[in-house]
């Protein structure tokens, strides 16, 4: 279990820097349509509305987030994916797959000990943006990294 | 005793407390269907999980249908050798399993 994880976090650690430099994030126009998108921020089917129900559109991004996320995952189904932040005061981390069906995928609110790191599994049904939100205080951060998926994991 | 969902794995290094669980979980989005009837197969995924320390909450997900089936989980707090951790998730349809361990316990 020990050395399984050790390797994994190495191979990460070489994707992250090359994943720091993807374009700008494109919504899945294809699934916006505000009425549906109840209050719950988990039902919402865009990254618009997400960000909207979070409150957090006018997130900054931030060179002090960690993602460590595959470049390439054949297996769509089970995607490894982690992220850390040296921000100050960080009380949440929430990760958005933004082309899964339901881009919000996790929230994970710290207590005051934890320490803001997460490492944790995703399914991602297509090539995707994974958008790490950091909430400091009041504020939102932002960073991403691109997963290129080549077998889908959210079936249909 | 039937085998608990839930692994859990806990190591003290230097003043932190690393956790690491595996969750057996089937994870269904309610978007996936049945390959043999066509119809949808209902979604059943955790939706919260708590872990505890020494009765403290030190981390709440929520989670959605896009994480992974047999979800794991993997962070640190500060902590000491002595604590005991408990971790707790509910899904979906309103089950929920938990699991409480001392520090390095397998």
């Amino acid at each position: 279990m020990k050395r399984r994880s050790f390797l994994k976090s190495a191979l990460f650690a070489s994707a992250t820097g090359a994943a720091i430099t993807t374009g700008i994030v494109s919504p899945n126009m294809a699934f916006a349509d505000a009425d549906t998108a109840a209050k719950d921020p988990f039902k919402a089917k865009s990254l618009d509305d997400v960000l909207k129900l979070l409150g957090a559109t006018d997130a900054e991004e931030s060179d002090k987030i960690k993602i460590k996320a595959p470049e390439i995952a054949e297996n769509g189904a089970v995607v490894p994916v982690g992220a850390s932040s040296d921000i100050d005061g960080t009380t949440e981390i929430i990760f958005i797959t933004v082309n899964n069906p339901t881009p919000l995928a996790a929230k994970y609110t710290f207590g005051e000990s934890a320490v803001p790191a997460i490492k944790t599994r995703f399914k991602m049904g297509k090539t995707t943006d994974v958008i790490a939100l950091v909430k400091a205080g009041d504020k939102f951060y932002t960073a991403k990294a691109n997963v290129k998926v080549t077998k889908g994991g959210c079936g249909g | 005793m039937a085998k608990s969902t839930i692994k859990l794995r806990t190591k003290e290094k230097g003043g932190k407390i690393q956790v690491k669980a595996l969750i057996k979980h089937p994870m269904e989005t309610g978007l996936r269907k049945d390959k043999k009837t066509g119809k949808k197969i209902p979604a059943h995924h955790i939706t919260k999980v708590v872990v505890e320390a020494n009765g403290k909450p030190v981390l709440t997900a929520d989670w959605s249908g896009s994480v992974s089936k047999n979800p794991f989980l993997s962070f640190s707090y500060a902590g000491s050798k002595d604590d005991t951790v408990k971790l707790t998730w509910t899904d979906n349809t309103g089950k929920s399993d938990s699991i409480e361990k001392k520090i390095g316990e397998k």
